[in-house]
């Protein structure tokens, strides 16, 4: 059983004169102990799916799904309470910036204590407490990579670093030992040296901890050297989902092609002075969505059959949702073992 | 911190040297005798004239003149009331404190029940219960104070008589005058029927306090509620949630400081406006203060009590205006400690 499973999730926006469908049939899933990366252009419904994931969507708006379960319970159907009780054991979340979401007043030290869950200090009297809150506390910055603890723990979210408070942001997330860690494009606007020690982090509390990851990002070079599998997304549809290197070597789906040829990193034969590859056009706002399949408009080999929603189609642990996928598929496993 | 604190005392000393310089040159701008303006007395003689004027350094230069003015204000002697010929200091020192007691009982009211009302709509707001606080502070915010006072006058004092009409304390008692704030005045006098005049001394304030304190109250509502409103919203707190915070927990330890944070000096600035309708408001109850007294001043154009009475206003909200600031920009760490000070 997966650890989240999240099938068919549809979240309708309330633009202010109609409802919009900001996600449709949104399908998602991380096994325990994988890194599974979420891709797609800006304003293609990640962030959105993550706060679906933790319960963030306002009243208002229309969330339904066929399955969006943690380990089996369903998290639509349960109470505020069971489900904070999820996100304060099970689950955590990083966000995309660090700054804001630290509490402006209050020193980082105490906002890391404060994390701490009661249960895991030992049932000492109440003035062993603060001593044991600060040996976690101290314990976990190293952990994360924060070396001079003493210079940074007193000290409030405006005067350090982005990258320091990332760490502490992922510090407090590992507080609670969760299973999944749903980092929403945790290095964003970071320059790639502190960039790289959050990904090696991120990839070794993995290894170590068997902590499932759900990355989300438009970052394909880090995804490619840390994720086990990837979902791509585009304007709130996923495309295609599979192993990571199955989706590089051979895309089915005309997006996820484009989205790697966007990156020249991953062309090996990449003749000087060539075009960058990209498709024609933006992504639609949420008032101008196209019917069908949403790519239509800008994708090379639509015909009449992409004004209806494809079906997803799953062969072998990869599923695409297009008419015309740009090779038959294949079993990639079966090949690989040729 | 001994920098920002430098920085906020220059900035009270230059307003009130300005504070200083305007006061003094009312003694000139003022119809009539500079003499008369300046000391309170109407010469009778013109011996008494050069005699004066010899005293108030009047025949010097207005550089001389300005300092013997500011030696007399800081040594306390601020002349005399051309229409009682007492000493001024003696006339404030007895209105002054009456309105401090009722302006202070009036935010202490306004911040005990606006900021917890503008909380509880802020958390819940869009429900009816916030607007109904909502539809409390507009109504109360649009009321002209000097209207209001009128209004419960007529109802509570002279249709239900419940409450007395004016003053402070029934003249059946007899409190000897120590510090000038009535209820501490009453518990430390020696008089047979202490707890009857307590009663009946905040039953005399129940008016004049209601009266003020009802619209710093909807104001205090309409921060504290926009505020909050703001800061649960924020990524911090939605990082909280996400936690796995209760909501008490995300609340008290997150948004309501964050959220008092910014109202504090906006709060500061409603001192002002107290204060101006507690003149307004004392006139009505025959309030023995110093709008009160300002105001008769101005009736019998008693030009040296109108200076003085305006020079310590003015320097009691600039003060109280600058140091509340200087708190909350303290006790706030986001804030930039080098920024200049500014009221």
């Amino acid at each position: 059983m997966p650890l989240l499973d999240v099938k068919n999730l549809t979240v309708e926006i309330d633009t202010g004169s109609v409802f919009v469908k900001a996600l449709d049939k949104v399908s998602l899933t991380v096994e325990t102990g994988e890194i599974r990366a979420l891709v797609g252009e800006s304003g293609s419904g990640k962030s959105l799916i993550v706060r679906a994931i933790i319960g963030a969507i306002p009243d208002h708006w229309i969330i339904t799904a066929d399955r969006l379960t943690w380990k089996g319970q369903n998290l639509l159907g349960m109470s505020n309470e069971q489900r904070r009780i999820i996100m304060r054991r099970e689950i955590a979340v990083v966000f995309q910036d660090p700054t804001s979401s630290l509490d402006p007043s209050a020193t980082l030290i105490s906002q890391l204590e404060e994390s701490i869950p009661e249960e895991l200090l030992d049932k000492g009297m109440f003035w062993h407490r603060n001593k044991q809150r600060r040996q976690i506390a101290v314990g976990l910055m190293h952990k994360v990579g924060i070396k001079n603890h003493e210079a940074c723990m007193q000290r409030y979210p405006h005067e350090i670093a982005a990258d320091i408070a990332q760490k502490f942001m992922i510090a407090m997330a590992l507080v609670s030992e969760p299973e999944l860690l749903i980092a929403d494009d945790p290095t964003r606007s970071m320059e790639s040296t502190t960039k790289n020690q959050i990904l090696r982090l991120l990839s070794g509390l993995n290894e170590t901890r068997k902590l499932a990851i759900l990355f989300v990002s438009h970052d394909l070079l880090a995804i490619s050297s840390m994720a086990h599998t990837m979902t791509v997304l585009y304007c709130g549809q996923t495309v295609e989902s599979g192993k990571v290197k199955h989706l590089h070597r051979r895309p089915l789906h005309p997006y996820t092609k484009a989205l790697l040829d966007s990156a020249p990193s991953f062309q090996i034969n990449l003749p000087p002075k060539s075009h960058l590859v990209a498709l024609p056009g933006t992504i639609p706002t949420l008032k101008h969505l196209p019917i069908g399949c949403r790519l239509g408009p800008r994708c090379p080999n639509a015909r009449k059959e992409c004004v209806k929603v494809p079906e997803q189609k799953m062969v072998h642990q990869h599923s695409y949702s297009c008419h015309f996928p740009l090779h038959s598929p294949v079993d990639d496993d079966l090949e690989n073992k040729q | 911190m001994l920098n920002l604190l430098l920085r906020y005392i220059n900035l009270m000393v230059l307003t009130i040297a300005i504070l200083v310089i305007i006061s003094f040159s009312l003694a000139y701008m003022f119809p009539g005798d500079t003499l008369t303006n300046i000391s309170g007395i109407v010469p009778q003689s013109n011996e008494q004239r050069v005699a004066l004027e010899a005293v108030f350094k009047l025949d010097r230069s207005i550089f001389v003149q300005f300092w013997y003015y500011l030696e007399n204000l800081i040594s306390g002697d601020w002349g005399v009331s051309s229409s009682s010929q007492v000493s001024l200091l003696e006339e404030i020192s007895i209105a002054f404190p009456a309105t401090i007691e009722l302006i202070t009982y009036a935010l202490l009211v306004s911040i005990f029940v606006g900021i917890p009302l503008g909380f509880i709509g802020g958390i819940w707001h869009h429900k009816p219960f916030d607007f109904g606080v909502v539809t409390f502070s507009v109504v109360s915010y649009s009321f002209p104070v000097f209207w209001l006072a009128l209004i419960f006058i007529t109802i509570f004092c002279l249709q239900l008589g419940y409450l007395p009409l004016s003053g402070r304390v029934n003249f059946l008692y007899d409190i000897p005058h120590s510090s000038g704030f009535i209820l501490w005045d009453i518990m430390r006098a020696d008089i047979p029927d202490k707890k009857d005049a307590f009663l009946d001394a905040l039953r005399h304030l129940i008016l004049p306090t209601a009266s003020i304190a009802l619209v710093t109250t909807a104001i205090f509502i309409r921060f504290t509620r926009r505020s909050i409103m703001d800061e649960m919203n924020k990524g911090y707190i939605e990082a909280a949630k996400s936690r796995g915070f209760t909501t008490k927990q995300i609340f008290f330890k997150h948004g309501l400081r964050n959220s008092l944070l910014p109202i504090l000096p906006l709060m500061a600035m409603q001192i002002s406006t107290l204060f101006t309708n507690a003149m307004v408001v004392e006139t009505i109850f025959s309030w023995p203060g110093i709008g009160n007294w300002i105001i008769q001043a101005i009736y019998q154009r008693d030009y040296p009590a109108i200076r003085i009475g305006m020079l310590v206003v003015s320097v009691f909200v600039v003060t109280l205006t600058i140091t509340i600031e200087f708190i909350s920009r303290a006790i706030d760490p986001a804030r930039d400690k080098f920024q200049r000070g500014a009221v």
